[in-house]
């Protein structure tokens, strides 16, 4: 603990200070392991003893690597984007008062010597931090944090009620799953619950497959305790004796933190034999898949469980037959998380929340072309606009917004023009899109929208498992015909079989990756059909993106005459003298884009 | 050179290092006896094996297809089935780039190209001929305000790096930088 | 047992029963082709789709339920049938005249049910082996001609001279063309029975034989 040091004249006396060093993936991909170092070495060089305490990320990423330094006397402040050299300078100041590098503080409503107060942020402002409440700010790796703040009081409730008084609760609250689909939770423990069996299983789904989207992670690495009561309560509702948390082998972090939080939570009582002193016996096992975004689907993270892989058809339905031909309900990370929750704080926190018909929050994923990206709690049923606009801080200088894609492959793109979209899931599955895991993708005007659902199904193809016709063939075919046309062999016919071909695959797959795979084609054919017409009709692609519509041309004053790119150029198109500017034959280009890549300085161009 | 236990010719790694047959036998075996010969353990046990040779060789699972009584088609099926598994030799560094959405709006697959084109791969090959370094196309890291992202961990995993916010001539940059630490890494090898 | 009704007629099946089940005793009969009953029904191929209470499922794999509608062929499902099935005979190698199962193709059977065009006369030919007249070094155009005469003409001896039109598929082409050539037909002979009833073949097919041949079409 922090004891008094004179350090000379206008330093403060604290009794406590307090660094706070965010460690998740995406701070330690930004640096912050060796900001942590030099925090050490100043904390040394300064002569200050203070703790240094690790946290979780509260998902403010474009901040990364922040810092919180706290001491008694001075409000906690928040240091953005730190690089290792300007931690001495940070800490000194801090402590001497001066809190002008900082970013924000928490607590002062009014700010603090000209820093802002976090709350008067938008970005933090209009978030409600119902299950996030914790990140960034406790140490996952300790439990006593996590008990500081009310934790595992909901499990204590949730065992004094019986399984169906919990069952009800849920019902009750309204929640529903946060991995995509949108089940009503309580429904799939009822059934599970109503199964006569010995032995039934639950499963926390963390496999997060869904490009952009990395809510759980963030979620898991910065408050895994939440999760895991979540799955204990989850457990004790339906009569399981064992749980599995899926994450992928990738996320190694994202595990290492789940397992010291299991270990923790045996040591205190809360997992094992006799849970609190009632009949309630339940363990945990954290299980590192090998990486299959098709595991996003139930049976298909069944299988990995069990060493094979593959889709079953459904029915029967995991909750009468799953994990090992037993009972088995599988439930997302946030859903957990949200459970966890109810029971803490009372189904009121909740219900205030939301719209009608999906109540609460959701952590929204917010990437792409924006100025703030990070992860954004707020409650179902926000405008799209809101949530690109004022908290990820809308577009950066320069470009305007042209879609956004909600849902991840297995979504679709809401055009600018509807913005105005509330964020749940029936609104968005109206409108060609869907909630999936939260994630949106914000798409700008140098971005091409052919070539986004040729992304999107080019995705999907791989991760197919090639067990039905419709997926294994038919996603390949509408990937065939979107490479046709955005190389301009395509045909107007081939639109119309995009979409004949879209529909037949979405009614007829075996599940649920293949048949929300023709999403983004068929969204982005509906809002943005004269794009396609350009590129079939003109053999044109107005956002320069599809390398063999556009014309490729050399900047004649940024070529330096090297020649690279007419030695690499397979048509032999581009002629030039050496040290003078080189020139591309139209006629002959193939537009396989080959000089541009090759061009050591930037010179070829695409009009 | 013909291994006994397996019968079959043992294919040389492109790093140049040469394995025989004892050290696939003896890790398979300590696989095994780690997990049991319990079928659904399989994802586990491979990737145990591929901890310890940075991909699953053949050889060994040709030997644990026999050891666990089930067949070699089925592990392949299970290997080639989730992303993690390697069939094929690394090199000493592992380039990954992220194709997440964001970053592949961000010009991921241009970058990818031309790392491709510096260390000139052909088509289906990933790994450069002298056993330098291997790219390959990644998930989504979930650094998504870092993009276009690539990680580079070295093969033996005791390095890991991240760059962010990459363009396409930095990336031919980073990517020539590995290879010469790649080069002087294997010469140290040769040399013992 | 449960009471169902498939296509309004009502049928009662013990209650472990799939939708295929009591397609079947009601008198029905529903398309299938992974289906291999008792045996397999991993509902891989679609084919097999009905609807049950509005939804669209597997036949194969769906269980009964008191008071099911079930609902066996209506517009979309065939659509969807039709769909699936042109799907799998994308990736098929189609080489009827060569294959062994000749004349007695299930595809062939599920084309020609649910409309869909694709194989050619030599998939329903009852010619086999060695007695296939295109084998033998005849121009019989059955390769190139689409199924559904039930091989008229080769069931007599003579070549097929394609009077109910060409297949429009481009790898069937090549592949059948490739064959002549290798047979040593001439082709010129089998360029003058094109003619005779396929007077106007789209620019494609033009080029194939014009590649083959060598020579103006």
């Amino acid at each position: 603990m922090g004891e008094a040091l004179d350090l000379g004249a206008g330093v403060q006396k604290i009794s406590e200070f307090v660094v706070r060093v965010p460690l998740a993936s995406c701070t330690l991909a930004a640096g912050a392991d060796k900001v942590l170092e030099s925090i050490k070495k100043a904390l040394g060089k300064l002569g200050l003893d203070a703790r240094v305490k690790k946290t979780g990320c509260m998902g403010l990423c474009y901040l990364d690597p922040w810092i919180e330094l706290e001491s008694s006397g001075l409000p906690p402040a928040i240091y953005a984007n730190v690089k290792p050299d300007q931690v001495e300078r940070i800490i000194r100041r801090y402590v001497e008062g001066d809190l002008s590098d900082a970013l924000a503080v928490r607590g002062e409503a009014n700010g603090f010597k000209g820093v802002p107060s976090l709350n008067s942020l938008p970005e933090w402002r209009l978030q409600v931090r119902y299950v996030s409440r914790n990140c960034g700010f406790i140490d996952p790796e300790s439990i006593e944090d996590y008990l500081r703040t009310g934790g595992y009081s909901g499990l204590r409730k949730a065992l004094k009620l019986g399984k169906e008084e919990v069952i009800k609760v849920v019902r009750k609250s309204g929640l529903r799953g946060r991995g995509g689909a949108g089940f009503p939770t309580w429904y799939k423990w009822r059934i599970a619950y109503e199964q006569r069996s010995d032995i039934k299983y639950v499963i926390c789904n963390g496999d997060e497959g869904d490009p952009g989207a990395f809510m759980n992670r963030l979620l898991a690495e910065s408050d895994p305790h939440r999760v895991l009561e979540g799955l204990i309560i989850a457990g004790y509702a339906i009569g399981a004796s064992k749980g599995y948390i899926f994450v992928r082998a990738e996320k190694p972090l994202m595990a290492d933190r789940l397992e010291v939080a299991v270990r923790q939570a045996r040591d205190y009582g809360f997992l094992g034999e006799k849970i609190l002193g009632t009949n309630f016996s339940f363990d945990v096992e954290v299980y590192r898949s090998a990486g299959a975004f098709v595991c996003g689907e139930e049976t298909a993270l069944i299988a990995a469980i069990e060493g094979r892989s593959r889709t079953r058809q459904r029915p029967p339905y995991p909750a009468t037959s799953g994990l090992w031909g037993k009972p088995t309900v599988i439930n997302n990370v946030e859903t957990l998380a949200h459970v966890a929750t109810i029971f803490q704080t009372g189904l009121e926190e909740f219900t205030k929340y939301g719209t009608e018909r999906s109540k609460g929050t959701k952590m929204f994923c917010v990437t792409g072309s924006v100025k703030k990206t990070g992860v954004y709690e707020v409650p179902i049923g926000t405008r799209i606009r809101t949530l690109v606009y004022e908290l990820a801080g809308g577009l950066p200088d320069g470009r305007s917004v042209k879609a956004v894609q909600v849902g991840g492959p297995s979504g679709g793109c809401i055009p600018a023009d509807l913005l105005d979209l509330e964020l749940d899931y029936e609104t968005l599955q109206s409108y060609g899109a869907i909630m999936g895991s939260g994630g949106l993708v914000v798409i700008d005007d140098t971005n091409c929208m052919v070539d986004v659902a040729k992304y999107f199904i080019t995705f999907t193809l791989a991760e197919s498992c090639g067990k039905c016709l419709p997926c294994r063939v038919g996603v390949k075919i509408l990937g065939d015909i979107l490479e046709k046309v955005t190389s301009g062999t395509a045909t107007i016919e081939d639109l119309e079989i995009l979409r004949e071909l879209g529909e037949g695959i979405m009614k007829s797959s075996l599940c649920a990756l293949g048949g929300t795979a023709p999403n983004p084609v068929l969204s982005t054919l509906r809002y943005f059909k004269n794009e396609y017409e350009e590129h079939v009709v003109m053999r044109r692609c107005p956002a320069k993106v599809c390398s063999r519509l556009v014309t490729y041309e050399i900047n004649p004053v940024r070529c330096r005459g090297c020649g690279q790119c007419a030695k690499n150029c397979p048509a032999s198109a581009i002629s030039g003298q050496p040290g003078k500017a080189f020139k591309i034959d139209t006629s002959r280009c193939t537009k396989c884009g080959q000089c541009l890549i090759t061009c050591p300085f930037g010179a070829v161009v695409k009009v | 050179m013909y291994c006994e236990q397996s019968k079959t010719y043992l294919r040389v790694p492109q790093s140049g290092v040469v394995l025989d047959s004892r050290s696939y036998l003896s890790v398979v075996d300590r696989v095994i006896h780690k997990y049991g010969s319990d079928r659904s353990k399989l994802i586990n046990m491979l990737q145990e094996i591929q901890r310890e040779f940075q991909h699953l060789p053949r050889q060994a699972l040709e030997i644990l297809s026999v050891k666990l009584g089930i067949s070699l088609s089925e592990i392949i099926n299970v290997a080639t089935f989730y992303h993690q598994f390697r069939l094929e030799p690394v090199g000493v560094y592992i380039i990954q780039v992220c194709f997440g959405t964001t970053c592949y709006l961000k010009g991921s697959s241009e970058i990818y190209e031309s790392m491709r084109k510096v260390l000139g791969l052909r088509e289906r090959e990933n790994t450069a001929r002298e056993g330098t370094i291997t790219v390959e196309k990644a998930r989504c890291f979930g650094c998504c305000s870092l993009a276009p992202v690539i990680m580079v961990t070295s093969s033996d995993g005791s390095e890991r790096y991240v760059h962010g916010r990459l363009n396409v001539s930095e990336s031919k940059r980073v990517v020539l930088d590995y290879k010469s630490r790649a080069l002087m890494k294997l010469k140290g090898l040769k040399n013992g | 047992m449960v009471k169902v009704y498939v296509n309004n007629d009502e049928v009662e099946v013990p209650q472990e029963a799939l939708v295929i089940d009591a397609i079947e005793k009601a008198g029905y009969e529903v398309p299938t082709l992974c289906y291999l009953k008792g045996l397999f029904n991993e509902a891989t191929c679609r084919i097999c789709v009905v609807k049950v209470n509005g939804k669209v499922v597997p036949s194969c794999r769906f269980p009964v339920s008191e008071g099911a509608r079930i609902i066996v062929h209506d517009s979309e499902l065939i659509r969807l049938r039709k769909i699936n099935l042109e799907l799998l005979l994308a990736t098929h190698e189609i080489k009827c005249w060569s294959c062994v199962r000749k004349g007695m193709c299930e595809l062939l059977s599920l084309s020609k049910r649910l409309g869909v065009e694709g194989l050619p006369v030599c998939s329903e030919c009852p010619l086999q082996g060695r007695s296939c007249l295109v084998l033998r070094g005849f121009p019989c155009l059955g390769p190139l001609t689409v199924a559904g005469c039930d091989a008229e003409c080769p069931r007599r001896g003579s070549p097929c001279i394609g009077c109910r039109g060409y297949i429009t598929s481009e790898d069937v082409w090549v592949r059948a063309l490739e064959e002549f050539y290798k047979d040593n037909v001439s082709l010129n002979e089998l360029k003058s029975l094109i003619s005779f009833f396929w007077s106007y073949l789209p620019q494609n097919l033009h080029r194939l034989v014009r590649e083959v041949s060598n020579v103006e079409y």
